[in-house]
């Protein structure tokens, strides 16, 4: 419908969005299409905001090799993007013999792997540096390099990013059909055909739907649940590290960690589903992770609880990536990203560019390239509304409309005229953490509702609030 | 132009507030400044377009906006500046008080007195932990319900469920109508309900609205949007297709400033720690409120409101004094939920005190209850009906007269 494209992105989760900003980097016409209403509402919504290390996931495999090179990337570009990273560090803890022979050898096959900070403390070590912990942990793997960072802001950093440099970004445009002719994919959306010589599936939790439409089967997506509990910013002097379970068959276990936003953060559990769009919070879940909090940190649960959540983490019937590059059909599959998509974003992007320019797309690097930042949402960070001069400028940013989160008025007028305006409310939190507080909407949610409402309406009549 | 240090700072315009306000103009005090965060004066009342409001304040039956258009009207006065739109963002010894605002901008002011009353907030269906799907509309407290409907924002459907049976439930029904919405069910996961029985009489069988007690929420339905809720009680599990779902009641103390700033918060109110005058433990910081406890109604905390504010008066003219570390503490056997204030001075009694509020944590048979200083049983009531959401009022006139040189007041269930 506007000439053909080099490079087609289905999916702007954050790994889409990652992908798509490393194409920017070059002289190709990119774009993104997304199925939902705004960038990041699949698997990229509901995470733990963890920057792993990939200590933790298996030695040799191109997921640990993506991780480790993510991270890595995301310490070196964060900053420029506006992106917090704080360092808090890990402690996988051993509460028993058993556990602690697990936590020994997992240090040594961290060392083994290259993490060479791997290190092992003792309890006094341990309740040093977590002095409300429950009694009784004998070991603990400390791991400095993990770090906790804006899941929100990560995706948004990169669209923006993209966006900024030439990349075209439609959102409520599901692809319903592809066909390849003549070395190109045509891509049937309600809005009309997108045509592209190479298709790049990011689907996420529906990348074998996704996969399916290009022609391609042998992935099938199992979404894995995870349920959260956040508790309130009050509760944020009794943890100030990521705080891991040992972890056993049934995966990674529950961990307890601290948010960027001041709160702490508990969960993930796991279960298996089959709908990709069951994102409900069970009584079950919810149980199981006040009992976890109440085991490792029992001060907590003397705290008000501000929300809880469910994530879906994209896995797949096998428990690895499922990266496929098929050149003869100019497709290239990003699917099963597991768990570990927010940490490795930076890596697989820049893994699947180095694909692409082996043979699929030719084209030079751009001389210039536009920066962004996205504002700072996290509770230490540069708010406006803590800025003398910005207050003293623009009256706008002195008026607090979200009391719990201080997200001004001048905030989320930015937001709603942003490049990469939310559409939804879900969204509108996500850009400015309006409504996510304590009080879930009590004081705010008629005004930021009506706000956003405004901005959607057909004839928006601008900054009439 | 930017305010200038006051004589007392009120954070919080609503009942509580504007009523400390008033006390304090009227007792002749030279410069007061009300801030208020949200856009309009006036705290929650506002948003009640009901009857029932400042009773036992005014001896009137008011809508909320009424109650509130009388507490500000009292309050004009050229000695009394109110800022809307304006957070108090911090308080810090001395006092000093951090504000933010479009107007004041983001400034620190040193009042001689500061009044906290920043009222309640209802606890969120998150922090209730009610499974199922978490739509993006169509979810709400009826704080939020009562803002939209008064703001004109479009609240999901037609048909709403509201889980609770306080006051404020059965004010969601009048709010509902008013936004052409109908509650389809009631839902109290206690075996009673919270509100007056005649209340809820008229609900069931006037207006034909099932109310379901000993039930909860066990799932929201819906993807996008709320489809129903499923329910479990004595009659088995059911569902209840509607639109809406709104979670009234559980309120708790909106006393997070207090918190930050480092006041003493009493862990069984989550509200600061008083002594009968209002004072906390910051010299020259008081509250006065729904700060204090969950929850009276806007008539009682415009009478606590009215009462600590002429402590406050008192205060700034050196006819009384800050927080006393002497004062004894008042204590609760573990079967009341709460009471308030928590801490009696003896030093100050030609000043007036709040009410004390008492309350217990479950619905059950009739307790006895009396007050013990030292040995000495002070008062005592030999069976008191256990109504969790009912205040539980003692006399002061006894506690005053034998307070002395006690070292605990004990509020106990034995006699």
């Amino acid at each position: 419908m506007t000439g053909a494209y080099d490079v087609a992105i289905i999916g702007a989760g954050v790994v889409g969005c990652a992908i798509a900003r490393a194409f920017s980097r070059y002289r190709l016409k990119v774009v993104v299409l997304e199925a939902d209403t705004d960038i990041g509402n699949g698997a990229s919504k509901g995470n733990s905001a963890v920057l792993s290390t990939a200590s933790d996931t298996p030695s040799g495999t191109l997921e640990q090799q993506l991780v480790k090179r993510g991270h890595a990337l995301y310490r070196a570009e964060a900053p420029s993007l506006g992106l917090p990273i704080e360092n808090l560090g890990s402690l996988t803890i051993a509460w028993n013999e058993t556990e602690a022979e697990t936590v020994r050898a997992m240090q040594l096959a961290m060392i083994a792997d290259g993490f060479h900070e791997a290190e092992l403390v003792g309890p006094d070590a341990i309740y040093r540096r977590i002095p409300a912990l429950a009694p009784g942990a004998v070991a603990a793997v400390w791991e400095a390099e993990e770090a906790i960072v804006d899941p929100f802001s990560t995706p948004l950093a990169y669209a923006l990013d993209a966006l900024a440099n030439g990349v075209d970004i439609r959102c409520s445009t599901p692809v319903t059909g592809a066909h390849f002719e003549d070395r190109q994919w045509h891509l049937a959306t309600p809005g009309g055909e997108f045509v592209a010589s190479l298709a790049i599936n990011c689907g996420g939790l529906y990348g074998d739907r996704v996969d399916a439409l290009g022609g391609n089967h042998e992935i099938k997506i199992k979404p894995r649940r995870g349920e959260f509990i956040v508790f309130d910013k009050s509760a944020r002097g009794l943890l100030d590290v990521i705080l891991k379970p040992v972890a056993n068959s049934l995966g990674r276990g529950i961990l307890l960690t601290p948010t960027v936003f001041g709160n702490i953060l508990v969960g993930p559990t796991a279960e298996q589903v089959d709908d990709p769009d069951d994102w409900r919070c069970t009584t079950e879940g919810l149980a199981a992770l006040q009992a976890a909090a109440k085991r490792t940190l029992p001060g907590l649960l003397a705290h008000e609880i501000t929300t809880t959540y469910c994530g879906l983490r994209p896995g797949s019937d096998r428990p690895e990536y499922r990266i496929v590059v098929r050149g003869d059909k100019r497709w290239i599959t990003v699917a099963g990203i597991r768990s570990t998509g927010l940490s490795a974003a930076l890596g697989i992007a820049e893994y699947i560019v180095a694909q692409a320019m082996d043979g699929l797309v030719r084209a030079d690097q751009k001389a210039e390239i536009v920066s962004i930042r996205v504002p700072a949402l996290w509770e230490r960070g540069p708010r406006p509304a803590r800025d003398p001069t910005c207050v003293g400028r623009d009256a706008r940013y002195g008026e607090v409309i979200c009391h719990c989160e201080q997200v001004s008025h001048g905030e989320i007028e930015d937001a709603l005229a942003s490049p990469l305006p939310p559409r939804s409310l879900k969204a509108l939190k996500r850009r400015t953490r309006a409504m996510f507080g304590r009080c879930q909407g009590f004081f705010c949610g008629a005004r930021v509702t009506a706000m956003l409402d405004r901005s959607l309406s057909p004839e928006p009549r601008h900054a009439a609030e | 132009m930017p305010p200038s240090d006051p004589d007392c700072l009120v954070i919080g315009a609503g009942p509580a507030g504007l009523a400390a306000a008033h006390a304090l103009v009227n007792t002749g005090v030279g410069s007061i400044l009300v801030v208020d965060r949200d856009e309009t004066p006036g705290g929650l009342p506002q948003y009640c377009r009901h009857l029932g409001f400042g009773w036992g304040y005014t001896h009137r039956l008011e809508t909320g906006p009424a109650f509130t258009r009388r507490l500000l009207g009292a309050i004009q006065h050229p000695s009394l500046r109110l800022l809307a739109r304006t957070t108090a963002t911090a308080i810090r010894p001395g006092p000093a008080v951090d504000l933010l605002g479009p107007e004041c901008g983001v400034i620190t002011l040193h009042p001689r007195a500061v009044i906290v009353a920043t009222g309640i907030r209802e606890r969120p269906r998150a922090a209730r932990l009610v499974p199922g799907s978490r739509p993006e509309r169509g979810v709400m407290t009826t704080g939020q319900l009562q803002q939209m409907v008064a703001r004109g924002v479009p609240v999901p459907g037609r048909r709403l469920a509201v889980v609770g049976t306080e006051h404020v439930a059965f004010s969601v029904l009048l709010t509902a109508r008013h936004a052409g919405q109908r509650v389809v069910a009631m839902v109290e996961p206690d075996e009673r309900v919270a509100s007056y029985a005649a209340l809820a009489a008229i609900v069931r069988h006037a207006a034909r609205i099932p109310i379901h007690v000993g039930t909860r929420v066990v799932n929201i339905l819906g993807g996008r949007q709320v489809e129903g809720i499923e329910i479990d009680g004595p009659s088995g599990p059911a569902r209840i297709p509607c639109d809406s779902v709104v979670f009234s009641g559980d309120f708790i103390p909106d006393s997070v400033l207090a918190q930050a700033s480092g006041i003493a918060i009493d862990p069984r109110t989550r509200g600061p720690v008083v002594d009968q005058h209002g004072r906390t433990d910051m010299p020259g910081v008081f509250a006065a409120g729904n700060v204090l406890r969950a929850v009276e109604s806007s008539g009682f905390s415009a009478i606590e409101g009215a009462r600590v504010g002429t402590c406050v008066a008192a205060y700034l003219g050196g006819s009384a004094t800050a927080w006393c570390a002497a004062s004894r503490p008042v204590e609760a056997a573990p079967d009341f939920d709460y009471v308030v204030p928590q801490r009696w001075t003896t030093d100050d009694g030609r000043l007036p005190a709040i009410p004390f509020s008492l309350r217990v944590r479950t619905t059950g048979a009739p307790i006895p209850i009396a007050v013990k200083i030292g040995d000495r049983v002070v008062w005592s009531d030999a069976a008191r009906r256990r109504r969790p959401h009912r205040r539980i009022g003692i006399p002061q006139g006894p506690i005053a007269r034998a307070a002395g040189d006690a070292t605990c007041i004990e509020v106990c269930t034995t006699l």
